[in-house]
């Protein structure tokens, strides 16, 4: 068929629209690959037909085109797993980050813990060192008794209860006469109360003389329930009684609660 | 309009860019199409949209040799269109609407206001013969084959191949000048 031919036989328009069986389109395709004016009249053709649709058409919606990109675009897969996987080197570095932040944040608590415990710990020390201070020193003050106990120069004297007013109670007192040292153990003598308070005298009995060697209270105090005193005169006897607060200048004798005799 | 050969090819090979292109210069032209199968707004930009993600996925199928690039979308469009007039729901909600060809879509105002290209070719429809708008309507919009349509208009295909072309010929006079 001449170009002429092909172009009046209306095959054109029927092989835009799609109507030709698929062999005659085939034909028409190779003559009008050929041929530049089939090519010329098939572009007109398409073009009139275009228009006609188009002004058919309600008018396409600008959301269209994006939602046939959303569809198309997943199935790109490849390059999207690139960029996702340069996704997670970054997510990965933030959570690092954010973890060496609470790192350091939890290391930096510890630390402020560990220090308060070495605070407390050193408070705790110095406490035990006080106290180990107090115990030598009250060891100190017992073995400095034991001493004194067990050393030829003081000689014990029991002091037991005057029978009219406190027939249990009793006392010793352990006395150097060299150095005129008493020191009384007042163990064997019930509780004064806060009103009263216990006064050692030393006695000289031809005449009958006491004289005041202190009280039992914190000032002559060396070691629990034992009391120190110094300068006693050379005594015949030591006798304790109970007294007001602050003692007395001279013995109440109704009062009278140990009495011992100095051996010659 | 010649066929622009090298975006298709271009969009072949997966360019995203060329593919918008073509959608631009083709998209109007479908949904004309489709909307004149189909006649529901909602339900022809869904078909616009299947019909456009179809010719990105089957492109590789398309070559150039065997026939007109807008041959080929034409046909993925109307049948695209056809598939959903085919639907259970579709059917259901068009059950008391009469059949329209697209001399009566273009009747309508709404389509003249947006398109000064649609006003010369209404005055074109207003003038064309009934036989001619059943020819288009059949071959073109409603993708008869040649037989098919010449069976359905009760003409010899000779008539048909004639007739057809004397119409379209008095499109393109109007279209192209």
């Amino acid at each position: 068929m001449s170009t002429e031919e092909i172009i009046s036989s209306g095959k054109l328009e029927l092989y835009v629209t799609g109507s030709l069986p698929a062999n005659e389109a085939a034909e028409i395709a190779e003559a009008v690959r050929k041929d530049p004016v089939l090519q010329k009249e098939v572009d007109a053709i398409e073009t009139s037909l275009i228009q006609l649709a188009g002004s058919v058409s309600p008018g396409v919606a600008s959301t269209i085109w994006s939602k046939i990109l959303n569809s198309i675009r997943p199935v790109r897969t490849l390059e999207e797993r690139d960029t996702k996987s340069v996704n997670w080197a970054a997510i990965s570095g933030w959570a690092a980050a954010v973890l060496a932040v609470g790192g350091i944040f939890w290391l930096f608590n510890t630390n402020k813990d560990l220090l308060d415990e070495i605070k407390l710990t050193t408070t705790e020390n110095s406490d035990l060192r006080e106290q180990l201070t107090e115990t030598e020193t009250r060891l100190a003050g017992s073995e400095e008794i034991l001493n004194i106990l067990r050393s030829k120069d003081y000689e014990t004297i029991l002091l037991p209860g005057n029978r009219d007013v406190a027939p249990e109670a009793f006392a010793k007192v352990y006395f150097d006469k060299t150095n005129k040292v008493a020191y009384i153990d007042s163990r064997g003598l019930p509780e004064a109360t806060t009103t009263m308070v216990y006064q050692a005298w030393s006695l000289k009995l031809d005449p009958l003389t006491p004289t005041s060697m202190g009280l039992l209270d914190q000032a002559n105090e060396v070691e629990e329930g034992i009391y120190k005193f110094e300068n006693v005169p050379d005594p015949d006897a030591f006798g304790i009684t109970l007294e007001p607060a602050g003692g007395s200048e001279s013995p109440t004798l109704t009062q009278l609660y140990t009495l011992g005799t100095v051996s010659p | 309009m010649e066929q622009p050969d090298q975006l298709i090819h271009a969009m072949k090979a997966g360019d995203e860019a060329a593919f918008s292109k073509l959608y631009g210069m083709y998209s109007e032209a479908l949904f004309g199409i489709i909307y004149g199968i189909v006649g529901d707004r909602e339900v022809a930009e869904e078909a616009l949209q299947d019909a456009f993600v179809k010719i990105w996925n089957n492109s590789a199928s398309y070559s150039p040799g065997k026939g007109r690039f807008f041959t080929w979308i034409l046909n993925i469009a109307r049948n695209t269109a056809i598939d959903k007039t085919r639907s259970k729901a579709f059917k259901n909600s068009r059950k008391n609407l009469s059949s329209t060809n697209f001399v009566d879509i273009l009747a309508s105002s709404d389509n003249l206001n947006k398109k000064t290209n649609a006003i010369g070719i209404k005055k074109y429809v207003d003038a064309l013969k009934p036989a001619c708008i059943k020819i288009i309507e059949l071959l073109f919009f409603k993708g008869f084959t040649q037989a098919d349509a010449a069976k359905e208009l009760d003409i010899p295909l000779g008539t048909l191949k004639t007739r057809n072309r004397n119409c379209i010929n008095e499109l393109r006079a109007i279209v192209l000048g």
